[in-house]
């Protein structure tokens, strides 16, 4: 990808210009507050029309990535380039950026349509004009009775939505969000994913946008970056980070994993040999190089794992097998959680279909489950 | 008698110790008497009368505006400004310059006012209005200060950054968003100012010759040397000034809520 | 690499500057001329230049050379600003009774005969002893720690060590004393009647609470003057509070309330009292309510629960109060000076005195030294506890 010189304008107005195939790229961004690295030499692109959620744990660095792409923090090395131009130095005002901040950051002062109206304003933008645009904004997210109002006479998620509006209402370049529907309670955040997940859709907007919630970014994404300590342990569709995590942390963070350790046996063409601490040897799909002797630890969903009442092995169930001891049993309303403990201690969490049969404390079980429904992480 | 009904007792005394001696001025005010006691023999507008005729109490009064006005416009300008900057995190120096500048309430108004009457003479200034207005300056800029720290400590950082984010340049994001939410803090020191102005009589002492003699000090001096009811008038307009000022302000504070679409 | 211009790093200070230039310009500098002007002793210096130069060479002790009285009457006859003459007779005199009307012959004398030498002691006696001419050479160094000596009842003997003044001229001392007395009396009032109203302020509720409030907040907005006008017309003979108790016969005649200490110390108690009850208040508000209750169920009397944990929790606000009153007690000029008689007046009042009616500027500077340190000293405690506060909150 071709860098445009530094000092040639940032253009205000202009979209997309066929020079950069990514709008936004992360080239080696680092951010340093005083000794402490918070964002560590960070690479990422982002296509146009693109919904990357940035996901991770509590002080990982995401606001402070989102805070820079914004132009609120400066980097303290590295690039950002936005449709190939780079940014580092543009104040955020020329950015072109819409922000969605968690607590929505409204105008106290101003009614709703001067909130909304306030960045075509700032663009010079004829009255007549504004008053449309404000009204298609308004309506766009149900609003339009409203934009008498002052902030303080809405709910939390009318407020959101004003937000929403506000940032969008002079089509920006990228959208950013910084946990938007944090303060939401759980059935409006989940009605608003699906109107934000629709408006990206019929806008083709470019959304980056930060949240801890896993689901959230499983719901909402197109590609889900995954944060640990400043930089990104893994990034990919939804599907791929919750089934193929690439590293121990990703496997933990997202969803619920069972995580048994051990060690490479056998590598075959397509798949290997596992001999896992407490003696079970389970086969595994792919062998992305790994080889005989090294240490590695398995990922093994609770949901793709089936129990049968049968002990010891069977030669008839397909794929792996573990005998088990069943310790606990919790009805969930929509699955059953089954605890078990097989050889060596290790304990296992299994996820039934809930019509299943609730298997008794101290029944003697298998698990079994094929090699394609488990990953093995190098450790 | 019960442990409540004494203790609510000792609250009406001394809510009444409190409150009390702001209310005997306003009826004596409008005494017929020639003496500033009461029964008041009967209602008369005629100390109302002398202040607005008498020349003493006339200048009295256009000093005390003018004055006033210069205070209030010079120290909130520069009360302002410098609470805007103190609003950054300025390393180490910026606690100190605060204590700085609050100083002026602390230190007796009586040192002040001898090393300002020595100063203003030696740079000429002495027996001038602007000299007066400068030495009300000094002690009404904290109150500036500390309601206009106030709110704009209540303004959301975010809320900027997003003024910013929408395309407000930065001197855009101030009149737009910082300078609205401010106001009432503003509008508030502002008031400040002009009441300690209005109020100050021991710098004016030292300060201020023949020509500056302010309403406060003219009534410092009429209830030290020949107490009459003009002083009640007097002290009525303070209080009806100050109050009128006050209710000017809300009034503003409500249409401005109103104003902005 | 920083993307801010130097504008807008700097901008914090240049939004500050103005102010800061203000304020060095017209209260450090001012209170800098109040230290000067507490140490400086030109006004003789001033005037005898010629004087200054052959000081030296007179020992002290014997009857002065011709040399000096010769340049003593060359300065005096250069001397035409009659001010600045006024000022140094009155400082000489203040040395050494006796030169006012010795100076005033002298100054007749030198104006009648403007050439050649004049014999000063024929003119007067006086002149041909020491301690007159001791007066004039002693004057003569710019600088003198007279004032902040005589300001705590100091002085210097002849051989220039410092010793108490004499008794009959001790007067600071006791002003200081006065001042101390009558506001930690003051402070002491507002502690007994600002903390059972604050409390009861934080237990009332609904409209008792709002009219306790506002009854603390209403003074704090009215004019000082004001007040103490109210209190004048409260307190006189014909006043409210005697013809009130005299028409309910408790008193036949009425009691001298105003023009007194107990004038003074009520309506400092009045001005003072929301001082008191604020911080007071705000420290009770972060008390959990269910404190008392809880000593109560542990086993303790009110009035043992009140102490072991009201009171103690509670004591930086009495601490914050307390300092803040006292403080603003001692600088007070306009209710003493309204309200007290002679025997009441406070050290400010000295202070304006010493300026305004006498223009004695070092005395007064130097009385204003000693409060300002007092003041300082006070102000940095309650900063510091306020911090204090703060951190541990
Ligand atoms: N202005 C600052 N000065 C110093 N450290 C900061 C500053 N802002 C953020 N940090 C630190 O940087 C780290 C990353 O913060 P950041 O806000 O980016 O985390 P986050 O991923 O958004 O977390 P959260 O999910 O809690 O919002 C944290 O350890 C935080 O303490
Ligand atoms: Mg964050």
């Amino acid at each position: 990808m071709q860098v445009r010189p530094i000092g040639q304008p940032y253009p205000a107005t202009e979209k997309g210009n066929g020079v950069a195939e990514f709008r936004i790229r992360f080239d080696g961004v680092s951010k340093y507050y005083g000794q402490q690295c918070v964002v560590d030499k960070l690479r990422l692109d982002i296509e146009k029309g693109e919904f990357v959620s940035l996901l991770g744990p509590s002080g990982s660095g995401k606001t402070t990535l989102l805070m820079m792409l914004a132009g609120f923090e400066t980097a303290t090395e590295g690039q950002i380039l936005v449709d190939g131009y780079r940014v580092n130095d543009v104040p955020s005002h020329k950015r072109d950026m819409g922000v969605v901040f968690q607590n929505y950051a409204l105008f106290p002062h101003m009614s709703v349509g001067a909130n909304v109206a306030f960045p075509l304003q700032m663009r010079g933008i004829s009255k007549a004009e504004i008053a449309g645009r404000v009204k298609t904004a308004l309506d766009m997210v149900q609003l339009g009775a409203l934009s008498e109002r002052k902030p303080s006479q809405l709910s939390g998620g009318q407020q959101q939505r004003v937000a929403l509006a506000r940032a969008l209402v002079f089509e920006p370049r990228v959208v950013l969000m910084d946990e938007p529907l944090g303060a939401l309670d759980k059935n409006l955040r989940e009605q608003m994913q699906l109107d934000i997940r629709a408006l990206h859709q019929r806008l083709g907007l470019t959304i980056v946008f930060v949240t801890h919630d896993q689901g959230e970014a499983l719901t909402m994404s197109d590609r889900i970056a995954v944060f640990n300590k400043g930089k990104i342990e893994q990034i990919g569709t939804p599907r791929q980070v919750y089934d193929e995590p690439a590293t121990r942390f990703v496997a933990e963070f997202i969803g619920e994993t069972n995580l048994i350790a051990g060690t490479v046996e056998v590598v075959e063409a397509t798949s290997v040999t596992i001999r896992m601490n407490g003696g079970n040897i389970v086969r595994v799909a792919g062998t992305d190089g790994l080889a005989a002797g090294q240490a590695v630890s398995v990922s093994l969903r609770p949901e793709r794992l089936s129990l049968t009442q049968v002990s010891g092995t069977d030669a008839s169930l397909p794929g792996n097998t573990i005998s088990a001891t069943v310790t606990d049993c919790v009805y969930q309303g929509d699955h059953l959680r089954v605890q078990l403990t097989g050889a060596g201690d290790a304990s296992y969490i299994v996820r039934l279909d809930r019509r299943s049969a609730e298997p008794q404390r101290g029944a003697q079980v298998t698990a079994f489950f094929s090699p394609e429904d488990c990953k093995v992480i190098a450790s | 008698m019960p442990a409540k009904t004494l203790q609510w007792l000792f609250g009406a005394l001394m809510a009444a110790f409190l409150i009390v001696p702001l209310l005997v001025m306003m009826p004596l005010a409008f005494t017929s008497s020639l003496l500033l006691v009461y029964p008041i023999p009967s209602f008369s507008f005629r100390w109302f009368v002398e202040l607005f005729t008498l020349p003493v109490w006339q200048r009295a009064i256009v000093n005390s505006l003018i004055i006033g006005f210069g205070t209030t416009a010079l120290a909130t300008v520069l009360g302002v400004l410098a609470a805007l900057g103190l609003r950054r995190r300025l390393p180490m120096i910026g606690g100190l310059i605060r204590t700085l500048f609050m100083l002026p309430m602390v230190v007796p108004a009586v040192v002040l006012g001898i090393g300002m009457q020595i100063l203003l003479a030696r740079i000429g200034l002495a027996n001038t209005h602007l000299a007066v207005i400068i030495a009300h300056t000094v002690v009404a800029v904290p109150f500036v200060i500390v309601s206009v720290s106030g709110s704009l400590a209540g303004i959301d950082r975010r809320v900027e950054l997003a003024a910013a984010s929408l395309g407000a340049a930065p001197q855009r994001v101030f009149s737009k968003v910082t300078l609205p939410l401010a106001m009432p803090g503003i509008l508030t020191g502002a008031v400040l100012a002009f009441a300690t102005s209005l109020d100050e009589v021991v710098l004016t002492l030292f300060v201020a010759g023949p020509n500056q003699r302010t309403l406060a000090r003219q009534m410092f001096s009429t209830i030290r040397d020949n107490i009459s009811p003009a002083i009640a008038a007097a002290a009525f307009l303070f209080i009806f000034g100050t109050l009128l000022l006050a209710a000017v302000v809300l009034i503003v504070r409500r249409k401005k809520e109103v104003a902005t679409i | 690499m920083s993307g801010k211009s130097f504008l807008q790093k700097s901008g914090p200070l240049l939004l500050v500057a103005p102010l800061f230039l203000f304020i060095c310009l017209f209260f450090i500098w001012p209170l800098g001329s109040v230290l000067t002007q507490s140490v400086s002793d030109n006004a003789v210096a001033r005037l005898l230049p010629e004087t200054a130069k052959v000081a030296s060479s007179w020992d002290g002790q014997s009857a002065p050379a011709e040399g000096l009285q010769a340049a003593f009457v060359t300065d005096l006859r250069a001397a035409t600003d009659e001010q600045a003459v006024g000022d140094m007779v009155r400082r000489l005199n203040s040395a050494q009774s006796g030169f006012r009307t010795l100076m005033s012959k002298t100054l007749k004398a030198v104006q009648d005969k403007p050439e050649g030498p004049i014999d000063l002691v024929a003119l007067d006696r006086k002149w041909s002893q020491p301690q007159y001419w001791k007066a004039i050479t002693d004057a003569l160094s710019p600088t003198t720690d007279r004032y902040l000596l005589a300001a705590v009842d100091l002085m210097r003997n002849d051989a220039g060590e410092i010793i108490s003044q004499p008794p009959k001229q001790t007067i600071n001392v006791a002003i200081f004393g006065r001042t101390f007395w009558i506001s930690a009396t003051v402070t002491i009032f507002c502690v007994l009647l600002g903390y059972p109203y604050a409390l009861l302020i934080t237990v009332a509720t609904g409209w008792k609470k709002q009219a306790l409030l506002a009854a603390v907040l209403l003074p704090l907005w009215t004019s000082l003057l004001v007040r103490t006008a109210a209190w004048f017309i409260l307190l006189q003979e014909q006043g409210l509070i005697n013809s009130a108790l005299m028409d309910l016969n408790i008193i036949a005649d009425p009691l001298a309330l105003i023009f007194n200490r107990t004038g003074v110390i009520i309506a400092m108690t009045h001005v003072s009292l929301p001082m008191m009850v604020l911080p007071i208040y705000s420290v009770l508000l972060t008390i959990p309510k269910n404190l008392m209750p809880a000593a109560a169920s542990l086993g303790a009397h009110p009035l043992r629960a009140f102490v072991r944990v009201l009171l103690p929790l509670s004591f930086g606000g009495i601490a914050a109060g307390s300092l803040l009153v006292f403080m603003s007690a001692i600088g007070y000029y306009i209710t003493p000076a309204l309200i007290g008689g002679a025997g009441d007046q406070m050290i400010s009042s000295f202070i304006a005195f010493h300026a305004q009616n006498s223009g004695n500027w070092g005395m007064a500077s130097a009385l204003g030294i000693v409060l300002l340190v007092v003041t300082i000293i006070l102000y940095a405690v309650y900063e510091r506890l306020a911090t204090q506060r703060e951190r541990s909150a």
